[in-house]
């Protein structure tokens, strides 16, 4: 079931094309994660779904109906920039906002004590948030974003500023969010994150979609036909006999008689043609097929821009 | 409740809870009070009645002094041939009288009156003796002309004398004298549109600077919240000055019930002339006083100061809030605040250029701009030579004036509050506008 489609979005500020026909889609239940380099464009297409901000054209659908004002009461918004009034309790500032979500007085408070009971921070309630460390108010943040239990949960640059126990703490609740039926999109520069958390990604650099789709099928257009195998025997001999039908990306001493190469196939070789090469040379101990990391994927894609195109391009 | 609603109240109760709201609203009625109090006090305890010894050698006072019927003297005055002044000064004899004031027989020649106090008489007290002393030895001069002292003092009588424009035949010194309260409701107007638009400017600059602000507008439109704002601050606004008036009248109604007892109405007068230079009190009489309250109609002065406030309060707020938007910090704010400050200033200056011409060019001009007519007007409504028409017209183009400025104010807003750790240039403030 599809949660949010962004639709051909383009949003152009004085001077810049912030967002130029951007469209992705996400499905609920999913955590999506909204990657790309700083000044990409996430944060204008995260204010645009908040309706912070309008866009120049596209339009953008929730559940399948195209998005209203009311339907701010449906999302949770955790912007990158983030901060909450210095001077006011705890719990005035958190109903407040919860009040703002569309919560009555009463839902407000019920849902309050739950989530300060959960994380044992009844205490704070009655301290202003200048009395608080910078990790206890970014824990009353997320209770903020999450407290009027929205569908559709944004969060930009989530883990930016928090400390490591805070970091596996938000993670583990947004993935029991998830669990709890809750759809997620996540904009980080974290790529550990990505792959620990995300179910599809989108990329977007220099206001253009690069890649978008599932976790596992962007990593899978991303392999390179690229093998590691470890071996035992010469590497000079080894890459010698791959000659011009393959090529030696790199290569890994592990001790004096073995070694690891990572060997991409070329003309349209196979594995079984590259092993039939190789094993007269050297004892074969180990292959695997290279697969790419989420980071190798957003440096690859980032630093040769359009490159993609020919596999990711396709999603647009 | 709608989301204004929510960011009002938030607004307002916020601020109204403030230590520094509580402390200003309340003290300032009581320390108008206690210093309205403690002028009451030291002009009573001042409230000393001198004896004045005259050294007249030449008895050119003719051994008296003249008092009217409905004087209440501060002094009596008695006469010497001639006593010294060491004598004054150490002998028990003379310890009884408080001044002593010589008259030289040469005095119509040298124009010299020398004396002496034992403890400096109020400025009041030593204008009366001054005047009664000078007063009868101009009448002895007279009689000795041959005029008698009655018809001397008859021609001594002071005109009334008043310069009227031909072509409008009111009052202008009158009128004067109400402008004079209408320019310190000018200037109280003035103050606070500082004071309170700054609140805006203040309060979108703290959201910004503490980044709550996009958590915000994920909620609420910038409109609203703006808007939001600059009505929660005027409420503000309005709330303390009703406090003020409730304590303030409170306060002075029993100062009045305090010191009615024991003094009347022109020992008050007194001593409030008594803080003043000889001229200005010459001024204060009872006419000038009746004048003022008769010609200013101050029922509609307050309401007219209420809807100036008002309306310039949202048109120097909206102005004030794209400052705020612009600016990163604090410091930011000061130059950005120049083109803004700058009219608010002139204005200030003209209302005062504009006393005793009232109905001149500036003071015409400025009682419409929208931008100086929330300071003028009220000028103009004091000294009542403005026309109904007038102050409907000057408030409908405030009112055009007030929401052109909060819908662009509103546009510079909701960019402005998002753009973090740059301030804007009034270049780029004004593409914002476009944009």
């Amino acid at each position: 079931m599809e949660m949010l489609r962004v639709e051909n979005i383009v949003k152009q500020y004085a001077g810049h094309k912030a967002l130029d026909d951007i469209s992705i889609q996400t499905k609920q239940g999913e955590i999506f994660g909204l990657l790309g380099p700083n000044g990409a464009g996430k944060t204008s297409l995260i204010r645009i779904i908040n309706q912070i901000t309008g866009p120049d054209a596209g339009k953008i659908y929730l559940e399948g109906k195209e998005l209203q004002r009311s339907d701010i009461e449906r999302i949770g918004y955790l912007p990158e920039e983030r901060g909450l009034y210095k001077k006011m309790k705890v719990r005035d500032q958190a109903m407040y906002f919860a009040r703002l979500k569309g919560l009555s007085k009463k839902d407000a408070k019920k849902k309050l004590d739950y989530w300060f009971e959960k994380f044992e921070i009844t205490s704070w309630y009655d301290k202003k948030v200048e009395e608080l460390s910078k990790g206890m108010a970014q824990k009353i943040q997320f209770i903020i974003t999450v407290l009027h239990e929205p569908k559709l949960l944004i969060l930009d640059e989530p883990f930016s500023g928090f400390d490591p126990i805070n970091t596996e703490l938000i993670k583990r609740e947004i993935l029991q969010l998830k669990k709890d039926g809750a759809s997620i999109m996540l904009s980080t520069h974290n790529m550990n994150s990505v792959e620990e958390i995300c179910d599809s990604i989108a990329l977007i650099n220099k206001s253009k979609l690069l890649v978008s789709g599932n976790l596992q099928d962007v990593k899978s257009r991303f392999k390179s036909d690229t093998y590691a195998i470890q071996f035992k025997g010469m590497m000079f001999g080894f890459a010698n006999a791959l000659f011009a039908s393959y090529s030696l990306e790199h290569s890994e001493q592990i001790d004096e008689h073995r070694a690891i190469a990572h060997v991409k196939l070329l003309k349209g070789n196979t594995l079984n043609d590259l092993l039939k090469t190789v094993m007269p040379v050297v004892e074969i101990e180990a292959v695997n097929e290279v697969i790419p990391t989420m980071n190798d994927i957003f440096i690859q894609a980032v630093t040769e821009d359009g490159l993609p195109q020919q596999k990711g391009g396709q999603d647009e | 409740m709608s989301k204004l609603g929510l960011v009002i109240g938030r607004e307002y109760s916020s601020r109204v809870k403030k230590k520094s709201f509580i402390i200003l609203t309340i003290l300032v009625p009581l320390i108008m009070g206690a210093l309205g109090a403690l002028a009451l006090w030291f002009g009573m305890e001042e409230e000393k009645h001198l004896r004045v010894l005259v050294d007249d050698p030449a008895d050119l006072c003719g051994g008296k002094i003249f008092i009217g019927q409905d004087e209440n003297p501060p002094a009596t005055f008695y006469f010497t041939d001639h006593v010294e002044d060491d004598d004054f000064r150490y002998s028990e004899v003379y310890k009884d009288y408080d001044v002593k004031v010589n008259i030289d027989p040469d005095v119509f020649t040298n124009r010299t009156i020398l004396g002496y106090f034992r403890e400096q008489p109020k400025a009041s007290t030593n204008l009366y003796i001054q005047k009664k002393i000078t007063g009868r030895l101009q009448e002895y001069f007279a009689e000795d002309e041959g005029v008698s002292a009655a018809k001397f003092r008859e021609i001594l009588k002071p005109y009334e004398f008043t310069l009227l424009d031909v072509d409008d035949d009111k009052d202008k010194e009158g009128e004067m004298k109400a402008q004079m309260v209408g320019i310190g409701f000018s200037v109280m107007i003035f103050v606070f549109l500082i004071v309170y638009a700054g609140q805006v400017m203040r309060s979108v600059l703290e959201e910004k600077t503490s980044r709550v602000v996009e958590i915000i507008v994920s909620s609420v439109k910038p409109f609203e919240l703006m808007l939001g704002k600059i009505v929660a601050i005027g409420l503000v606004g309005l709330t303390q000055f009703a406090i003020w008036i409730i304590l303030l009248s409170v306060i002075m109604i029993s100062i009045q019930g305090m010191f009615t007892a024991q003094i009347d109405a022109e020992t008050v007068q007194n001593i409030a002339a008594g803080a003043m230079d000889p001229e200005m009190m010459e001024m204060m009489n009872n006419d000038n006083a009746m004048l003022i309250y008769q010609q200013i109609n101050w029922g509609t002065l307050i309401v007219m100061f209420l809807i100036y406030f008002l309306l310039g309060y949202v048109l120097y707020a909206s102005l004030f809030a794209i400052v705020g938007a612009a600016s990163d910090s604090e410091t930011d704010t000061q130059q950005l605040m120049i083109p803004v400050m700058l009219p608010l200033m002139f204005v200030y200056f003209i209302s005062f250029s504009i006393i005793g011409n009232v109905d001149g060019l500036a003071a015409l001009w400025g009682s419409y701009i929208p931008f100086s007519s929330p300071i003028i007007m009220l000028q103009r409504v004091a000294t009542g030579t403005v026309d109904i028409y007038e102050v409907v017209i000057s408030v409908l183009l405030l009112v055009g004036t007030c929401l052109l400025t909060v819908y662009l104010a509103g546009k510079v807003y909701r960019t402005g509050i998002l753009m973090y750790g740059k301030k804007a240039s009034w270049k780029e403030i004004i593409k914002w506008l476009r944009h």
